[in-house]
C-alpha cells in the first residue's frame, strides 16, 4: 500500500487542531459565561439580602417608635397635650349589669324605632320587623 | 519551494509552539509551586475577608406583648481624610482638581447640617493628620518616625438609618460608617429595675438583660469571601458562610399598665414624702406571677449612665427591713393552723408582764391601751402583746418553723437572682425576749418580696409559691421554646386556716382596724399594716420608720396581692406609720386594679340600674 502524501496528513492535523481550538475556545467561553452568571446572581442575592436586612432594620426602628408612642406614659402626655380629659373610671361611676348590655341597648333602640314604649325590657331583644318607609 | 524546506519549516514551527508551551508550563510551575506560599499570602491579604454578621439581640416583652426593650441599628460616622487627599492628588489636572475639591467642600457643608455639627469641626476631621504609634509597628508609610496616617476620625455616633441614607446620597469621599446595634427602652423608666440594661460596649449589666443574656444575645454569624479593589465583597467567591442566629425574645409576667400604675404612685410617694426608698409589688396569688414591681427612686434606662449605682438597685429583693406588724400573720396563722386558738379566743393585752416558762417577761408596748382582745381583734388592732402571747402559746421552735414555712430567712428563688436571704435566727440563738419581739416583726429581717410572697401564701389557700417574673422564652420566629409554670415551694397553712386568716385580715380595714377607711366597698380588702422603728446607731429610734401595707383582695376570692412599703417617709409631725404613708397608696392602686383587671365585686352594691336599661330612665 502506498503511504498517504505528507501534505494531506499535515492538512488533516491542522484541521483537527483548528477544531480542537474552536472546541476548547467554546468550552472556555462557556466557562467564562457561567462564571459571569454565577457572579451576577451571587451579587444580586447579596443585594437582596442587604435589602431584606435593611427592611428588617426599618421594621425594628418603626416597632421601637410605635412602642415608645403607645407606652402608658406617652399616652397620658398626649391626653394632656390634646386636652382630651380622659381619666380612668372610678368604682362609684361603674354600674355592673348581669345581662348582655348589647341586647339591652338593642331593645331600647328598637323601642324607640317602633315606638314600643310599653314593651318589657329583658335580656332578649324583641323580634325585628322590616322597617319600611311608612314606619320611619 | 522544495519539499524539504517546507518540512523543516513545519518542524521549526512545532518546536516554537512546544517551546512556548514549555515556557508557560515553567512559569506555571514557578507560580504554583515555587512562589505558591508567598503569592497565596499576598492574595489572602489583598482579597480575602471575613465579614461578621451580627445577630440581632432579642426583645423583651410584657405579658400582653408590649415591647419593653428592643434593638435599633445606628450608624457611627467617621472620616478617612487621607482617602480624600489621595483622590484629589490622583488628578493631575489642576483646574479639575480644584473643581473636585470645591464640590467635596460643598458636600461637607451639607454633611455638617445633617450631623448637627459645626462646619469647622467637620472640616477639621477632613484635614489629613498623623497619629502616633509604637516605633516597632511603624513600617506602614516607609518612614520609621513613630507616626502613621490617621485613617479613622470619628465624626459622630448614634446617627439614625434615615439620616445616614441622606448622608450616603451625598457620596462624600473619605466618609466611612459603621453600623452598631443600640438597645432602646421605649418605656424609659418603665420596669427599669427588672429589665436592667445593656451598656454601650454591648455588655448586659443587670436584671433580665443580664440574667437571660444567653437567650437574648443570639449568635453572630460570619462570611468568608473575597473583596475587589473597591473593597466590595465579591459574593461569587464566598467560601464559607455561617448564618447568624438572632436572639430569643423573653416574655415577662409583668403588665405594662399595672407597672405604670405603680410607678406613678411611687412618684407621688416620692414627691410627697421624700422617702429613703419605696417599693410596690403586685402579683397574682394563684400563680405567683408578678404583674408589677417597682422601686423609688428609679432611673431612665436610656440614660443609665446618669443614674447612681444606688438608684439602679432593685430594692424589692436587695434591701432587708424589719417586717413589723405584717409579720403578725405568722403568729396568728400558725396558732390558728395548729388549732390552739379560734378567732374568738381571748387574750389579756393590758398586762405589760407575762410569765413564760417560769420567767416574767416584759411584753412590748402597744400603740393604744388594750384590754382583753380576741384573736380577730389582735389582728385587726395589730396588738403587739396579743401577737407575743400567740407565739408563746406555740413555743419558740414551732413559731420558728412557721416563720420558715412562710419563706422568711430564705431566698424566694426570684428568677433574676441578686436577692438577699433575709435574717431569721434559729431559736437556739434567741435571747429571752425574742419570743415576745419577733411576733411583732422585730429581730427578723426580710426583703419586700419575701413579705409579699408570705402574704400571697395566705391569699392562695396556704401555698408558698416561687415568684415568677419570666413567662416564656420565644425564638425569633415566634415559636415558644420554654414556658415557666407556677412553682410550689411548700404548704404553709391549711386552706381552711388561710381562708379564716383572710377574713381576719379583712377586719384590718374594718371600723376599728388599723387600716380603717381603706377598704374598697364590694372588694373585701384583706391587708395588714406595718410600722417598724428604724435602727440608727444600734438603737431603735422613734422618728424614723418603715411603713408598710401588705394585702390582697377580694378576701374571699383573692385575685391580686399588693405590697406597698415606704422607708423613712418624711411626714410633718412624724406620723410616718404604714397606715399614713402606705395604706392610701394601696387603696388608690386597688381601685385602679379593680377597673383594669376587671375584678368583679364579691358583694355587688345595690345601685341604680340606669345602665341596665340602656340609659332609658
Amino acid at each position: 500500500m502506498r503511504p498517504p502524501p505528507a501534505n494531506a496528513t499535515i492538512n488533516r492535523l491542522i484541521a483537527l487542531s483548528l477544531l480542537l481550538l474552536v472546541f476548547s475556545g467554546t468550552l472556555g467561553l462557556g466557562a467564562v459565561w457561567v462564571r459571569q452568571e454565577i457572579s451576577a446572581i451571587a451579587n444580586r442575592s447579596r443585594a437582596l439580602e442587604a435589602r431584606i436586612a435593611g427592611t428588617e432594620r426599618g421594621l425594628d426602628e418603626v416597632n421601637a417608635l410605635v412602642a415608645a408612642a403607645v407606652n402608658p406614659d406617652a399616652l397620658l402626655r398626649q391626653n394632656e397635650v390634646m386636652r382630651l380629659g380622659l381619666v380612668s373610671p372610678q368604682e362609684a361611676q361603674i354600674r355592673r349589669v348581669d345581662g348582655s348590655p348589647e341586647l339591652r341597648l338593642a331593645a331600647k333602640r328598637n323601642r324607640e324605632i317602633f315606638n314600643l314604649a310599653s314593651a318589657p325590657a329583658g335580656d332578649h331583644a324583641p323580634e325585628f320587623r322590616h322597617v319600611t318607609a311608612a314606619l320611619r | 519551494m522544495s519539499k524539504g524546506f517546507a518540512n523543516h519549516r513545519l518542524t521549526l514551527l512545532s518546536l516554537g509552539v512546544v517551546a512556548c508551551f514549555m515556557a508557560v508550563g515553567v512559569r506555571l510551575v514557578y507560580l504554583q509551586v515555587v512562589d505558591r506560599d508567598e503569592l497565596l499570602r499576598f492574595v489572602d491579604k489583598a482579597r480575602r475577608q471575613i465579614v461578621i454578621e451580627h445577630a440581632r439581640r432579642g426583645t423583651i416583652l410584657d405579658s400582653r406583648g408590649n415591647l419593653l426593650a428592643t434593638s435599633r441599628s445606628e450608624m457611627t460616622v467617621a472620616v478617612d481624610a487621607w482617602a480624600l487627599a489621595d483622590y484629589l492628588a490622583a488628578d493631575k489636572n489642576p483646574a479639575r482638581r480644584a473643581r473636585k475639591s470645591a464640590e467635596e467642600q460643598t458636600k461637607r457643608v451639607t454633611l455638617a447640617g445633617l450631623l448637627a455639627l459645626p462646619v469647622a469641626d467637620v472640616e477639621k476631621a477632613f484635614s489629613p493628620a498623623m497619629r502616633p504609634i509604637k516605633l516597632e509597628a511603624d513600617q506602614r508609610d516607609g518612614l520609621v518616625d513613630g507616626l502613621t496616617k490617621d485613617r479613622w476620625v470619628k465624626l459622630r455616633e448614634g446617627i439614625s438609618e434615615a439620616t445616614y441614607d441622606r448622608i450616603e446620597e451625598l457620596n462624600i469621599r473619605g466618609l466611612t460608617a459603621e453600623r452598631v446595634y443600640r438597645r432602646v427602652y421605649p418605656g424609659n423608666e418603665l420596669a427599669a429595675h427588672i429589665l436592667g440594661f445593656v451598656n454601650k460596649e454591648g455588655s448586659a449589666a443587670a436584671g433580665v438583660e443580664s440574667k437571660f443574656d444567653l437567650y437574648l444575645k443570639g449568635e453572630d454569624g460570619w462570611i468568608e469571601s473575597e473583596k475587589d479593589g473597591a473593597r466590595r465583597e465579591m459574593a461569587q467567591f464566598r467560601s464559607r458562610e455561617v448564618p447568624e442566629k438572632d436572639g430569643h425574645d423573653v416574655v415577662l409576667t409583668i403588665d405594662s399598665v399595672v407597672q405604670h400604675m405603680i410607678e406613678n404612685e411611687l412618684k407621688t410617694i416620692g414627691a410627697k414624702y421624700s422617702p429613703k426608698f419605696a417599693t410596690i409589688i403586685v402579683s397574682d396569688p394563684m400563680t405567683g406571677r408578678i404583674l408589677g414591681m417597682a422601686n423609688y427612686p428609679s432611673f431612665n434606662l436610656n440614660e443609665y449612665n446618669k443614674a447612681p449605682l444606688d438608684v439602679q438597685r432593685n430594692r424589692a429583693i436587695t434591701d432587708q427591713i424589719e417586717p413589723g406588724s405584717v409579720f403578725k400573720i405568722v403568729a396568728a396563722g400558725a396558732a390558728l393552723d395548729q388549732g390552739l386558738v379560734t378567732p374568738l379566743t381571748g387574750f389579756d393585752c393590758s398586762n405589760p408582764l407575762i410569765n413564760y416558762k417560769g420567767r416574767d417577761l416584759k411584753l412590748p408596748k402597744e400603740d393604744h391601751e388594750f384590754g382583753r382582745l380576741t384573736v380577730a381583734e389582735i389582728v385587726s388592732h395589730s396588738s403587739n402583746r396579743g401577737a407575743a402571747q400567740l407565739a408563746m402559746l406555740m413555743g419558740e421552735q414551732r413559731f420558728y418553723d412557721y416563720a420558715q414555712k412562710f419563706g422568711f430567712g430564705q431566698r424566694t428563688g426570684f428568677q433574676l437572682g441578686g436577692e438577699e436571704r433575709g435574717m431569721l435566727a434559729s431559736p437556739k440563738n434567741w435571747d429571752g425576749l425574742t419570743i415576745t419581739r419577733m411576733p411583732m416583726g422585730h429581730a427578723v429581717a426580710a426583703t419586700p418580696l419575701q413579705m409579699h410572697m408570705a402574704m400571697s401564701a395566705v391569699a392562695n389557700g396556704g401555698v408558698l409559691l416561687r415568684p415568677q417574673i419570666i413567662q416564656e422564652i420565644r425564638e425569633a420566629g415566634g415559636k415558644v421554646t420554654q414556658t415557666f409554670a407556677p412553682e410550689r415551694v411548700g404548704q404553709v397553712l391549711k386552706p381552711s386556716t388561710s381562708a379564716l386568716l383572710a377574713q381576719l385580715l379583712h377586719g384590718v380595714v374594718g371600723k376599728d382596724g388599723t387600716g380603717a377607711g381603706f377598704d374598697v366597698p364590694g372588694f373585701e380588702i384583706a391587708a395588714k399594716t406595718g410600722t417598724t422603728q428604724k435602727i440608727i446607731n444600734g438603737r431603735y429610734v422613734t422618728t424614723h420608720h418603715v411603713g408598710s401595707f401588705v394585702g390582697f383582695f377580694p378576701a374571699s376570692r383573692p385575685e391580686v396581692v399588693l405590697t406597698v412599703i415606704v422607708d423613712d417617709a418624711r411626714v410633718p409631725g412624724g406620723s410616718n406609720y404604714g397606715r399614713a404613708v402606705a395604706a392610701p397608696t394601696f387603696h388608690r392602686i386597688a381601685e385602679q386594679l379593680v377597673q383594669y383587671l376587671d375584678i368583679k365585686p364579691v358583694q355587688p352594691a345595690a345601685r341604680s340600674l340606669l345602665a341596665m336599661t340602656g340609659g332609658a330612665r
